[in-house]
């Protein structure tokens, strides 16, 4: 028997997972489901000549923040029950290998809340973007504003972003593991202190090394390539990291 | 079996729960873990379990290292906690999300128990009251068919009917290769039960002892004066319950409570009787 990965075993556990985690799951995704048509709907109904450049201007920022919060208070709940004694004893019996149960939580947090996050989102926008496309004719709408909007966002433009909910997910859910009470807060409270330290060592150094220097290599893009490329290289690297840690505080995890 | 090796554990460093602490448990037996609270039998469990880490020695559980929570070893050891948690699905949710994980599972056998403890199937688990969810636990467990069955308080919760019918059941699933490990502060709930008598005191093993032997070794009898060869007395209506060194090899009935206050009071004296 392989006790460290069995894909027979790893089906099982995410079947058993979903049992507990997936009711939860759904409730929260039916509120998110809510959010988004009331954003869409206090802002875009009735239709009317309210379809101005900036109606829309809401879309990034509920994207962003309350994609944000979704994903990060699922990933802080994942294993958040291993802090109470009744619910981690029946847990980590479960005969499952410890990367096995690792895995399952970054299936559920990483891929699954970011995913299902991704898609409500996309079909709301849709939904409503189709309704409004619709009815533009009726309501004699500015449309080529509304062009402008429905074009603007270009998805390619920083592509490293892409790796931000694996990365907000794996910090959250190494909170989950590693707190036993308060996870959310906890976690947030980490990520302040650490990030503002960071930020702080950072700007000194940078100021430290560069001050009164000039570029000499800038590129045509004003350097966003290589941004780009530092800062892929950098969310990979410390999703990598903290996932190896949150395995390691999984494995480590007493009663 | 299960070897245990100079283990030494504690929460912390400056307070050991147990110090070198050696033993070994073989199959076909049931064993009743006593101490007083805080002596370490939850945690010894737990050990045994994986559960906790201890800070040096070795541990031994069916040929695995506990503490590497292999799928190969949890499959083998059914592990009932004194406070659980079951979700909020029926019985048949929860063993179909659960029972695969034992390949010798036996859902016949799970149906003939929660039968006997008269467990109401179609109720959620999150809506049972205490002692039945208990029960479900403990049938469940018991029908992973796990060659290593620990149990920390099993009784508590239990009503007087379920309590002797756990009796009865724990006397039915010892076998040959499996090892029945229950701790407990309710000793009369384990009378005629358990084969050995593990006692935790001082961070060691205080005694382990075959029933067999002890009553072959001390006679728990009623005295009405104590005297000189008296190891341990405690008052009763008509003169003492007494623990005695068995000179005569007399019959008499262990009384586990007793013994376990002669254990903690006399140490020294019944020492040299078990070594």
């Amino acid at each position: 028997m392989n006790n460290t990965f069995n894909l027979q075993r790893f089906g099982l556990l995410l079947k058993r997972q979903w049992l507990e985690f997936g009711k939860i799951f759904l409730i929260t995704l039916l509120v998110v489901l809510g959010v988004f048509i009331a954003f869409y709907g206090y802002n875009l109904l009735p239709l009317g000549n309210n379809l101005g450049y900036n109606v829309l201007n809401f879309r990034e920022p509920l994207f962003m923040v309350f994609g944000f919060l979704f994903i990060s208070i699922i990933a802080s709940t994942y294993f958040a029950h291993l802090g109470q004694k009744s619910r981690a004893v029946i847990d980590l019996m479960i005969p499952a290998s410890i990367f096995e149960k690792f895995l399952a939580g970054v299936c559920f947090t990483g891929i699954l809340a970011s995913a299902s996050f991704i898609i409500l989102f996309y079909l709301t926008d849709l939904a409503f973007v189709s309704y409004v496309k619709g009815h533009l004719h009726d309501v004699g709408a500015a449309t080529d504003s509304a062009t402008y909007f429905f074009a603007k966002n270009n998805p390619n433009q920083f592509k490293p972003l892409y790796l931000a909910p694996l990365f907000i997910t794996s910090v959250f859910l190494l909170g989950s593991v590693y707190f036993n009470r308060f996870h959310y807060i906890k976690t947030a409270i980490s990520v302040m202190v650490f990030s503002g330290i960071w930020t702080y060592i950072i700007v000194k150094a940078t100021k430290a090394l560069l001050s009164g220097k000039v570029p000499i290599h800038e590129n045509a893009n004003n350097g966003k390539e290589t941004a780009e490329l530092w800062v892929f290289i950098g969310l990979s690297v410390l999703t990598l990291i903290i996932w190896s840690i949150t395995y390691v505080r999984l494995k480590e995890k007493e009663v | 079996m299960i070897k245990i090796n100079n283990l030494n554990f504690g929460y912390s460093k400056n307070r050991p729960l147990f110090s070198d602490m050696s033993m070994q448990l073989s199959f076909g037996h049931i064993y009743g873990l006593l101490g007083k609270n805080g002596a370490g039998k939850s945690s010894l469990l737990k050990n045994l379990a994986g559960l906790v880490y201890a800070q040096s020695g070795q541990l031994d559980v069916l040929g695995f290292d506990p503490a590497k929570r292999q799928p190969a070893l949890l499959q083998q050891i059914c592990f009932i906690p004194e406070e659980f948690y079951l979700p909020a699905v029926k019985v048949d949710a929860y063993v179909k999300a659960n029972a695969a994980f034992y390949p010798n599972f036996d859902h016949n056998y799970f149906a003939s128990l929660l039968a006997e403890f008269d467990i109401p199937v179609g109720q959620k688990l999150i809506n049972m009251s205490y002692g039945q969810k208990k029960k479900v636990i403990i049938s469940f467990g018991l029908a992973t068919q796990a060659k290593l069955v620990i149990m920390d308080e099993p009784t508590n919760g239990l009503d007087i009917p379920s309590k002797a019918q756990f009796r009865k059941i724990m006397a039915s699933v010892l076998t040959d290769e499996r090892c029945i490990i229950i701790s407990t502060h309710q000793v009369r709930d384990l009378d005629n039960l358990i084969d050995t008598v593990i006692m935790l005191d001082e961070n060691k093993v205080a005694l382990k002892a075959s029933v067999d032997e002890i009553t072959e070794k001390l006679c728990f009898k009623r005295v009405k004066e104590i005297d000189e060869t008296v190891i341990y007395a405690e008052p009763s209506l008509a003169g003492y319950n007494a623990v005695v060194p068995n000179y005569h090899q007399e019959d008499s009935r262990l009384d586990i409570e007793l013994l376990f206050n002669a254990v903690l009071a006399e140490k020294n004296k019944l020492k040299p009787i078990f070594n």
